[in-house]
């Protein structure tokens, strides 16, 4: 933590009175964002699609970042309750209840029906997956802006990678308190795809963790979801809890 | 012989009513067994050259890149296409097939369609006759998918249109992932709105495929699926899937490349290995690493100590590669991150660098490099060498499979052991569309029994009206016989006889199918989404009458009455006069 804090200092003293590096301002969020230790939480997710009314889903999400294992043991809708989804290192599998069956899925398939995917919950790196945006004449592309009243520092990052959703994307950060507000994800043909609003943050041993976030659909106006997050706990979580074993014995 | 040709044919017109009835009787039967033998070619045409070829294609050559079936792409098109066009001589022609799930939004609708490919250059005259027949455009013009000026343009089915509130001119935004799995949106312009021609044209989107391609991120040298359309499916389709398997046969992959280090640039071949455990582990007893404490891994990356000697490159450190390209004039380059040293030895001499699969074919796909093993300083290793099977080949050539289910179970296979590499799979029509198939089976299979049923029912009547007939001509066999005429010819008067009335009547038959079967291909059905609307032909009955099954059913008819008549005429044939003459009814 003190480390990234260092990082994005030194940015702004090598720099007086120009703008941070993007890349110290990614270091900083992956360094403040990411957990190093296990995690376990509640997600409610609230998924508003335009003409179809709202649908809800609630699950525990159990992550351990160290083998690139998680969890999500379904709780709500009633239809959904008691399927899981594993992921231990390559792997991936979806379970189901009813069957006591387990499939191995993509990284990119549906959680419980909804426009979450599976690989929305790993822990990847910005870092890993994107680079600052340079402008014509090769500055970094990184501007003063207010979101509502508040001072943010606006930045544009374009993709490293290819498996990435978005290639390009644009934060918001607040200069103040170095979390992001708001970001907005962009196709490769330029048209906005989503938006994301973080309305709410919890501040666990020193990390940012965004507790209600807004997703906003705006290539299909209407839809909407809302991620609520609660119950983070950080303390170890037992081995057992990353088998296919402890999913199937919930079940029974 | 010519007086029993006048005979036969006087007692043709001397029992006018019955022998009309029987006739009709006949003809009936023989317009039945044509028109249903019609309509069942019909069906097979209209779903093998209507909708299996572009549905399945008749044979088709289909990729998925790292076990992904979405990813449905193969980045040497050119040598793939030529060879198919110069192997196969009994294609018709060759089309690339695309079909893409998107989200799509008209005027304050939105839906889910499939973006279709439509190839406009590689079909014949048949294909455009087939495609225009397919799409009866309302507004627009077919010719218009072509179109440069326009921004990508596409067109759609009525219902479609009107589900999405859209017309002609109107921009469609969509919403679709790209090859390599990124979100994107387009803006497709609608330039007509057509009729579908079967319930599988409802549904989709269709744009010009090279048009559709560019928009998916492929590349200039890669191709989709191939479907292959041949002038005698039922004939050829597996025969040329399993050529086809033959000629697809992979080697062995390399890139002779230059690696540059701190202060120099060195060529070498850079080899992929499989990085499955068995391979792995085979890998481990044929390489000495530089430190033995580290794993072999399906990350690893290994560059011989010599080398990096050589370069100044340390372990962990990224090197940048560049290579010569099969299709580009300029150079392909990569970069690869040393995971670790090994020793060179005679298997993998040290100018190789060992390259897990995942990031090999990373490079590799990226640019397809030119043949490695005809440069003079590349290491090729030798087939029987003891790491050549661990070596990654240049794509994945799936066994060919025999029926659908199989092929669902090895897609299945390849998704889960995630295969690197492109996987190729050759299916005849009979695996891929063998649900398609089996419809035509059962569908000829409900016509021959429902026909049967009928004709052995006109049958019997047939052979009841002769044996009655017969049996009332009994005395005057007796007086024919009397006056001199031999038994055999007595026979043949009545095998003559029903000769005649089954020749006539069959033809006034087979006239009478095909006025029948004009006049009924003349209505249109409204199918709609009806799945019954796929046995159509835009919207009408569609009867496939051919000369062989018309002559064939003649001739049968003729023959099974002939038969039919042998009997009760050999009976009477072996009446004696005397007590013919004494019958009596």
């Amino acid at each position: 933590m003190i480390r990234n804090i260092m990082v994005v200092i030194t940015g702004f003293t090598l720099s007086a009175f120009a703008f941070p590096k993007i890349d110290s301002l990614l270091t900083y969020i992956d360094g403040t964002y990411s957990m190093v230790t296990d995690v376990k939480a509640k997600v409610e997710l609230t998924q508003q699609k335009a003409n179809q009314g709202t649908k809800k889903l609630e699950m525990t999400y159990y992550r351990r970042d160290t083998d690139k294992s998680f969890l999500i043991v379904m709780s709500a809708p009633e239809s959904e309750k008691g399927n899981g989804y594993l992921r231990m290192a390559d792997n991936f599998w979806m379970y189901r209840k009813n069957t006591r069956t387990f499939q191995h899925i993509n990284r990119d398939e549906s959680i419980g029906g909804s426009d979450a995917k599976g690989d929305d919950f790993e822990g990847r790196k910005l870092t890993e997956m994107y680079k600052p945006a340079l402008d014509s004449v090769g500055n970094e592309k990184i501007y003063d802006d207010t979101l509502g009243l508040i001072p943010v520092y606006r930045f544009e990052l374009a993709a490293k990678v290819n498996d990435v959703d978005y290639p390009k994307k644009i934060y918001w950060m607040r200069k103040d308190t170095m979390i992001i507000l708001k970001e907005a994800a962009y196709s490769q043909s330029g048209a906005l795809m989503q938006s994301a609003y973080y309305l709410k943050y919890t501040k666990i041993k020193g990390r940012q963790i965004a507790v209600k976030t807004l997703f906003v659909d705006e290539f299909e106006k209407g839809n909407k979801s809302v991620v609520e997050i609660s119950g983070v706990s950080i303390d170890k979580l037992d081995d057992n809890i990353f088998t296919k074993a402890y999913l199937e014995n919930l079940s029974k | 012989m010519n007086y029993l040709f006048k005979i036969s044919l006087r007692n043709l017109f001397r029992q006018k009513r019955r022998n009309i009835l029987l006739g009709i009787a006949i003809s009936f039967g023989t317009m039945v067994l044509i028109m249903a033998s019609a309509f069942s070619h019909g069906i097979s045409d209209v779903l093998f050259n209507q909708i299996v070829v572009y549905v399945a294609g008749h044979v088709s050559v289909n990729f998925s890149e790292n076990g992904n079936r979405f990813m449905q792409v193969f980045h040497d098109g050119p040598r793939v296409l030529e060879m198919i066009k110069k192997e196969v001589p009994e294609m018709r022609s060759v089309q690339e097939s695309i079909g893409v799930m998107a989200r799509a939004i008209g005027n304050a609708k939105s839906d889910n369609v499939v973006l279709i490919g439509v190839d406009l250059q590689s079909g014949d005259e048949k294909d455009m006759e087939d495609a225009e027949k397919n799409f009866k455009m309302i507004v627009g013009s077919f010719n218009d998918l072509g179109d440069s000026t326009i921004e990508n343009p596409v067109l759609l089915a009525e219902q479609k249109a009107k589900y999405l509130k859209v017309k002609k001119g109107d921009i469609l935004r969509v919403r679709y992932k790209l090859l390599n799995g990124q979100d994107q949106a387009s803006r497709l312009t609608v330039v007509g709105i057509f009729k579908p021609a079967n319930v599988f044209m409802s549904a989709p989107v269709f744009l010009e495929v090279n048009r559709l391609k560019k928009v998916l991120g492929y590349g200039s040298n890669d191709i989709a699926t191939l479907f292959l359309s041949l002038n005698d499916p039922k004939k050829d389709a597996v025969k040329i899937a399993d050529r086809l398997q033959g000629l697809m046969q992979p080697s062995l992959a390399g890139i002779y490349a230059e690696i540059a280090g701190k202060d120099t640039s060195v060529s070498v071949t850079v080899l992929g290995y499989k990085s499955d455990t068995t391979s792995r582990n085979i890998l481990k007893s044929k390489i000495t690493l530089s430190d033995s404490s580290i794993k072999i891994t399906r990350e690893s990356v290994f560059m011989s100590d010599s080398l990096a000697a050589v370069l100044k490159v340390k372990v962990g450190e990224q090197i940048p590669l560049t290579y010569k390209t099969k299709y580009d004039t300029v150079n392909g380059t990569g970069y690869l991150k040393v995971s670790a040293l090994f020793k060179g030895n005679a298997l993998i001499p040290s100018n190789v660098l060992l390259v897990n699969d995942q990031d090999f074919y990373k490079v590799y796909y990226s640019n397809w490099p030119s043949d490695f093993r005809k440069e003079t300083g590349a290491f090729v290793p030798a087939e029987k060498s003891g790491v050549y099977p661990i070596l990654t080949q240049q794509w994945n050539l799936l066994q060919r499979v025999k029926t659908t289910d199989d092929l669902t179970k090895q897609m299945r296979e390849i998704g889960l052991k995630r295969i690197r590499g492109t996987s190729i799979s050759i299916q005849s029509m009979y695996e891929s569309a063998s649900s398609v198939l089996n419809l035509e089976v059962a569908l000829h299979m409900i016509t021959f029994v429902a026909v049967m049923i009928l004709f052995f029912i006109i049958l019997i009547g047939v052979v009841n009206t002769l044996r009655m007939t017969i049996r009332e001509r009994t005395r005057e066999i007796g007086t024919i016989r009397a006056i001199g005429m031999q038994k055999k010819d007595v026979k043949m008067t009545f095998i003559l006889e029903t000769f005649f009335l089954s020749f006539f009547s069959a033809v006034i038959g087979t006239v009478g199918a095909f006025a029948a079967m004009k006049i009924m291909s003349m209505f249109k059905i409204e199918a709609n989404d009806n799945p019954i609307g796929m046995l159509l032909s835009n919207g009408h009955l569609h009867f496939a009458p051919t000369a062989a099954t018309v002559v064939g059913y003649i001739l049968l008819i003729i023959l099974i009455a002939v038969v039919t008549a042998y009997f009760p005429a050999r009976k009477a044939s072996n009446l004696s006069s005397a007590q013919a003459l004494r019958h009596y009814e």
